[in-house]
């Protein structure tokens, strides 16, 4: 097993707990050990707090990384904004003059950051240490004929320099890390937009959801994958608000792609939380249909540290 | 086109006092490489949306010091939604993102952020989280048999967050 730090940030472990168990399910599956990180805090948010006073923001950063460098191991993360915040702190503090500022800071709190811990986003992980075919060897229940829509958000691929993941301009790891499930990938029109999330006026996410959720539906995809809570909570409540304001019928399930995995791994689609969505997969329930004479449903027991 | 000018006569003045106060803000400076080619506003998805929102008009209000017109109550600065475009169009690294979020380190120097904001901030300078826990968090990750969440040590976020002292570290 290989063993990685992770980094849950706030928005999954409180509001979103589902697509926490599902990573804990499906990561030991695919031979990945979960360290938890003891006294993380908020990565912090590369919006809110960042928007007050950078360097605070980059010192606590630095903080998350240095629990990671203590016990010697790289970090995943689970949402894009943490992606952005620590990947980022990586990458400035390669400054070595920042680098003695910060620590200046974390010396108040006996801490020195070196340097020496990764910071990956857990489908890059998934990519680059497990790998596409490992991926689909673990799914029981291949989701085929599954039509999925793909959102890919901003800060996993961008800034392309720093994050260091995949071509921006053509990014391919959710279409590979959906098809290993068996499952059809679909690039809509509007597939590079942004979902608009942390933007603090109503105008322009309001119409910026409505291009993106025209664009998706006009695909007849049967779920949206993605891999942020923030852009799933645009997806989510968010396709509701549209729906209403713009007397439209937008309703195509959102999924974090970690729970898509979960249930392709085995796991029933009653022990995966979507009863909290507000557009549930309810076309996944087929698959389980299918398979439910072929092969016993795995546990979906939780691994913790 | 800047505007805000009284009158077409008028000279523009760089405000050199701005701009030395933006300079001392991480990456605020990078809007000195700017020559205003626009790369960063087609894949603008607030320019797209809004009809107001500009970067490459945000950078040369920048580059001629008209802070004035960027740091007010209602600043246009928060319609940016952070997707990180203009950075990766950039020819010439301005990161035109990064000197926006140091222009509203700024507006919060000067005690204007946006109560949505200030909400986040102001849970996350208490609790070491942007997302309250509540008993309902506890109950539903014991529901999917999550370990329960450990409260973050305050007092190391603290000492992080204050800001130097005067002859102290220049942190």
């Amino acid at each position: 097993m290989k063993r990685f730090a992770f980094f849950p940030g706030c928005l999954i472990p409180a509001r979103h707990p589902a697509m926490e168990f599902a990573i804990r399910s499906t990561l030991p599956k695919l031979g990945i050990e979960i360290v938890d990180l003891e006294g993380a805090s908020c990565c912090p948010d590369p919006i809110y707090f960042k928007s007050k006073d950078k360097i605070s923001w980059l010192a606590v950063a630095a903080r998350n990384l240095c629990l990671a460098e203590d016990i010697g191991v790289d970090i995943f993360t689970n949402c894009s904004g943490c992606t952005a915040t620590l990947s980022e702190t990586y990458h400035l503090l390669q400054d070595l003059e920042l680098r003695a500022q910060v620590n200046e800071r974390l010396k108040r709190i006996g801490k020195e950051y070196r340097g020496t811990a990764r910071v990956r986003h857990i489908a890059t992980l998934v990519r680059d240490e497990v790998g596409y075919e490992v991926i689909r060897q673990s799914v029981v229940r291949p989701l085929e004929d599954l039509k999925v829509a793909i959102h890919y958000g901003c800060h996993l691929l961008k800034p392309s320099r720093i994050m260091q993941v995949d071509d921006p301009n053509n990014p391919t790891v959710l279409e590979h890390l959906v098809s290993a499930l068996g499952a059809n990938p679909v690039r809509h029109r509007n597939w590079y937009l942004c979902c608009g999330k942390a933007c603090q006026t109503e105008e322009v996410p309001l119409n910026m959801m409505h291009d993106l959720l025209g664009a998706v539906c006009s695909e007849h995809a049967d779920i949206l994958c993605l891999i942020c809570p923030t852009c799933y909570g645009q997806f989510d409540h968010g396709q509701m608000k549209v729906s209403r304001q713009f007397d439209e019928e937008f309703e195509t399930p959102p999924i974090y792609y970690f729970q898509l995995l979960a249930f392709a791994q085995g796991v029933p689609y009653d022990k995966l939380g979507f009863e909290r969505q507000r557009f549930k997969p309810e076309c996944l329930r087929r698959f389980e249909m299918a398979t439910a004479e072929t092969a016993a449903p795995s546990s979906g027991d939780v691994h913790t540290e | 086109m800047v505007q805000g000018r009284n009158n077409s006569q008028e000279t523009v003045r760089v405000d050199f006092r701005f701009r030395r106060e933006l300079a001392q803000k991480l990456e605020g400076n990078l809007a000195s490489f700017c020559y205003q080619c626009g790369a960063c506003v087609g894949d603008c998805p607030a320019t797209t949306y809004s009809g107001t929102f500009n970067p490459r008009e945000i950078m040369l209000k920048v580059l001629y010091g008209l802070g004035e017109e960027l740091l007010t109550e209602d600043s246009i600065l928060w319609q940016c939604t952070n997707c990180y475009n203009c950075h990766e169009r950039c020819p010439q690294e301005v990161k035109p993102v990064e000197v926006i979020i140091s222009l509203k380190n700024m507006l919060a120097d000067r005690g204007i952020i946006p109560p949505s904001a200030q909400k986040i901030i102001e849970t996350f300078e208490t609790t070491g989280r942007t997302t309250p826990i509540s008993s309902a968090v506890h109950k539903q990750r014991e529901r999917f048999g999550l370990p329960p969440l450990q409260p973050v040590p305050m007092d190391e976020i603290r000492a992080l967050i204050e800001p130097a002292s005067k002859g102290g570290d220049t942190a």
